[in-house]
């Protein structure tokens, strides 16, 4: 096991040694890459179920012990799965960036991202994980900075500092939880014996770190800003596993904690305000990329309310409603790193093939990038959570949780728990709107603008291995759902031992695909019978009810979502812009949707950040002799203290 | 022998759909004061359709070629979703949920929506727009109707509901039910597109959506997979709230399609006196009554009634 992690370092190293060639340092940095992490793996798929631990060899301060059981072995596999993926994608990908970065240094700092996300899920004790933690921070924030985009400091320094908020907020919470446990060891956390209100606040320091992490409501705003600005494959690993890697610790953490319902209360309203929220900005946004971004937060708020569920299984003593909660959050997670990655990687495509994020320029794509264009369409389907794919069967079974949830006598859980129901079938018809959206102002249509989509040609066959492996998965995943969720709830059991549950009351997936089958059979036979016209298709211009078509009548991404930006016109504040200038040129109209919560609750924030510095900026004047006086005063204050206190 | 009864559901809702369309024809040109069709014609249309070629915009795609199959399957796999031949214990009890059905109607959706990004006309851009904004109106609604049933029976399983409410354990004594019903017989309404909701305030090609620019056999078929996902929609309440039925599979066909036709048909007398409401106005402000209606259920069933 030592080997994966030596055999990353490795490569970062050799990488970065390479600077000077860069060509050749991508070659072997994204290709090591991806052997390394298609054996990792299978070596992870291969002993889940079992403990393994390794130490660091050498003398340290602390003698960091690294130890996985199988929940982390099973998200150590999916890290490895999505690596695996991305960076063979990376391999052909990358050279989009040639000119913009070194890619030696490229190819080094993602290597060292994906051990660094390994390493994490690993570490176990306070000091190693926290080290690691940041260090992934700071990685990730370094990959953004790679495509060095119009604003990208900025939005660095945005992502910086809210995860910054974040890993205070985990530093608190596990020095508190440390020194209840007597030691730094995670080994120790077990059964930490404290009160109500403690856990309670241990439990939303915890939420707040890695919630800040995983892009939940509100910390979400990072999240298409980052994603927008970092190259499509460091966004397709950010995305697809970095936040789950959050995910991961937030479970392993809270675990540790006496449990009460509240817990599962407080998952279940923020993953609701997220499922909402972040599918419904990526509803009305028009750059495709910030849309996929929001959609994270809209499934990070699904897998909170499988948690939610989960937790107050757990506090209520209601052991098979925890165990399906967990069964409904880690099946969404590893469906969402797969779908979400690889809507990560085809925006790559798109945006390599057009340089333009804005759906409005786009349009009729599929003639240009067919396989892109039939790969978007699964991904779309099973991010839309449609049956037969994964997506549905994730879905189902957060489902099926909240339903068993909402049964339950209290009316508080039945408030919290139909609420969640509420968010979810709401999260689901917009979902149905943002992607059909998506795929249909890229791929679909007449291109609106012709100096984007003349140069558009298919990506090459290495890129696009990778995608249609993730593309099988999707499907795969969603037929297969019964050995899934059995694989699932044995690792579930680890946690939750002396429960089990009946998979005869699950939907049969392979049902559903026979009566597709079926159905899909009907049409032809009757038209057989009917002896129907087979005479060549008449190729038309679209109707237009009698005027000259032109393409720019087509409906775009912006008018698309017209009428529910007028509908929900109390939460999606936006602003729309026209500039005429002269009467025989064109006129622009621009609307751009802002979200609600920077405005509100960020903006403000910083401003008054903004204007403190300013304050203290007073002090801060370069006069030496100044300086002088500020030590003089400092020194006498110190003085007195001492005089009147020790 | 469960598949026959299956195919047997499936086979009779295609053949009679048409003749209650028919009739509703009819019955609304009597209101009308015409003498309108024959009620056969819906029958005489699709066999013209059948027989004429096919036209296709110069900017479509696999979707747009796809999509009448796509709609057709979708449709029909949403009306074999209602456990009307089949019980609690037939193997096709496991794929009969109500999650499937809502999400089936959401796939249906979806085609229906990038089917006129596809054609690049702009009358079936604004339909697919509306599509999915009404989509997203009438599935908060049917949602909050459909919590109400599932925590109150137990299960989101549509055999084991219909099974509860025919003991009697479960149903019309129980006032968050008994409203429930209400708001989705409004919902399913909605979902049929019918006036006030079927919104064609300007044109008749904003209201067809995609279909403007199908013809021939894909036209036959996308109409064939309306009336299907129609009589679905209609089924689902029936399913859920007219559940009593016969034993005996055909008899209970029987008695399902005759009750759904008899809604379909009643549709009209709505339809012929709705008004016509534009998107932002009407369909909002409507959509507020059943939403209403909806949640006082939904909160009956919270405090335990």
């Amino acid at each position: 096991m030592q080997t994966i992690y030596t055999l990353f370092l490795f490569t970062s190293l050799l990488s970065i040694v390479l600077y000077k060639k860069p060509l050749l340092a991508q070659k072997l940095g994204f290709g090591l890459a991806s052997v390394i992490s298609l054996y990792a793996a299978v070596f992870f798929f291969l002993h889940v179920n079992e403990t393994l631990s390794w130490q660091l060899p050498g003398n340290f301060i602390s003698s960091p012990i690294f130890r996985l059981d199988s929940l982390g072995i099973l998200f150590s596999f999916l890290v490895s799965l999505i690596a695996f993926a991305v960076s063979l994608y990376s391999f052909e990908y990358v050279k989009f960036y040639a000119e913009k970065a070194n890619l030696a240094v490229f190819a080094s700092l993602f290597n060292a991202f994906i051990l660094s996300m390994l390493l994490v899920i690993a570490s176990d004790n306070v000091f190693s994980f926290m080290l690691l933690w940041e260090l992934m921070t700071l990685i990730s924030a370094l990959l953004i900075l790679v495509n060095d985009g119009k604003g990208a400091a900025r939005d660095v320094m945005i992502y910086l500092g809210i995860a910054q908020i974040g890993a205070f907020c985990l530093m608190v919470a596990l020095l508190i939880m440390a020194s209840f446990a007597g030691g730094f060891e995670f080994s120790a956390f077990d059964e930490l014996n404290l009160s109500f209100g403690m856990s309670l606040t241990l439990f939303v320091l915890l939420l707040i770190g890695f919630g800040s992490k995983a892009g939940m409501f509100p910390f979400h705003v990072w999240l298409p800003l980052a994603y927008c600005q970092s190259p499509s494959n460091a966004s397709a690993l950010m995305s697809g596993v970095m936040i789950k890697v959050a995910l991961f610790a937030f479970i392993k953490f809270s675990l540790f904690l006496p449990q009460y319902v509240q817990f599962g209360y407080i998952l279940l309203f923020f993953g609701a305000l997220s499922c909402v929220f972040g599918v419904l900005y990526a509803a009305v946004s028009n750059d495709y990329k910030a849309s996929i971004a929001y959609s994270s937060c809209e499934n990070v708020g699904i897998i909170f309310l499988g948690l939610g569920g989960a937790f107050y299984g757990l506090g209520a003593n209601l052991p098979s409603i925890a165990l399906l909660g967990f069964i409904a959050a880690l099946f969404h997670i590893v469906n969402h790193a797969v779908f979400k990655s690889l809507l990560f990687m085809l925006s790559g495509n798109i945006y390599t093939a057009t340089l333009t994020r804005d759906m409005d320029a786009l349009g009729g794509l599929h003639k240009k990038m067919p396989i892109t264009s039939i790969i978007f369409f699964v991904a779309a389907l099973s991010i839309c959570a449609l049956p037969p794919l994964n997506g549905f069967a994730s879905e189902w079974i957060t489902y099926k949780t909240m339903l068993l949830g909402g049964i339950e006598e209290s009316v508080t859980s039945r408030f919290f728990f139909v609420l969640a129901i509420i968010a979810l079938a709401a999260g689901g018809a917009l979902a149905i709107m943002a992607f059909s959206k998506m795929y249909g102002a890229i791929f679909l249509g007449l291109p609106r603008e012709d100096k984007n989509n003349e140069t558009a040609k298919e990506v090459s066959t290495i890129m696009l291995l990778p995608l249609c492996l993730l593309a099988s998965l999707c499907v795969g995943l969603g037929i297969f759902m019964g050995d899934v969720v059995d694989v699932l709830s044995r690792i579930v059991q680890n946690y939750i031992p002396n429960t089990y549950f009946n998979q005869n009351e699950f939907i049969s997936m392979p049902t559903i695909v026979l009566v597709m089958v079926l159905c899909a059979i009907v049409p032809f036979v009757l038209l057989y019978l009917l002896k129907s016209n087979n005479t060549p298709t008449r190729i038309t211009e679209p109707w237009a009810c009698g005027f000259i078509y032109n393409k720019k009548m087509q409906i775009g991404s912006n008018s698309f979502t017209g009428d529910i930006k007028k509908a929900l016109r109390f939460i999606l504040k936006s602003e729309s812009e026209i500039t005429i200038d002269g009467y025989f040129s064109k006129a622009v109209y621009k609307r751009k949707t802002h979200d609600l919560f920077w405005d509100k609750l960020y903006a403000p924030i910083i401003r008054l950040i903004m204007f403190i510095a300013d304050k203290i900026g007073i002090f801060q004047n370069g006069r030496t002799n100044f300086y002088a006086g500020y030590i003089l005063i400092y020194l006498c204050l110190v003085l007195v203290f001492a005089y009147y206190y020790l | 022998m469960n598949f026959f009864y299956l195919l047997l559901q499936l086979i009779s809702a295609i053949l009679v759909a048409p003749l209650f369309d028919g009739m509703a024809r009819k019955l609304r040109a009597k209101y009308q004061s015409r003498i309108g069709p024959s009620i056969f014609q819906t029958y005489y249309d699709l066999f013209k359709l059948v027989k004429r070629g096919r036209t296709q915009s110069y900017s479509a795609s696999f979707v747009y070629r796809m999509a009448p199959y796509l709609l057709f399957v979708t449709a029909a796999a949403m009306f074999c979703v209602l456990p009307i031949t089949y019980g609690s214990s037939a193997t096709f009890a496991k794929f009969s949920d109500i999650f499937i059905l809502i999400y089936l109607g959401a796939l249906y959706r979806f085609v229906f929506i990038i089917a006129g990004f596809d054609t690049a006309n702009p009358f079936a851009g604004v339909g697919s727009s509306r599509e999915a904004t009404i989509g997203f109106y009438s599935e908060a609604v049917a949602i909050i109707c459909l919590i109400v049933v599932m925590l109150g029976a137990g299960s989101s399983n549509l055999p084991y509901i219909a099974a509860t409410l025919r003991e009697g354990s479960y149903g019309y004594f129980i006032p968050s039910y008994a409203i429930a019903s209400t708001a989705f017989l409004w919902v399913m309404y909605v979902e049929t597109a019918r006036k006030p909701y079927d919104l064609a305030e300007a044109e008749q090609e904003l209201q067809e959506g995609v279909l403007g620019e199908y013809y021939g056999k894909d036209l036959a078929i996308i109409d064939v997979a309306l009336m299907l996902k129609q009589f679905s929609m209609l089924g689902f309440f029936l399913v859920l709230f007219e559940p009593w039925s016969f034993e005996n599979p055909v008899l209970a066909l029987l008695l399902f399609l005759l009750e759904v036709g008899v809604l379909y048909v009643l549709a009209i007398f709505i339809d012929n006196f709705g008004p016509r409401f534009t998107m932002g106005k009407g369909m909002k402000r409507t959509m507020l009554f059943p939403l209403s209606i909806a949640s006082i259920a939904l909160m009956l069933y919270i405090i335990g009634v």
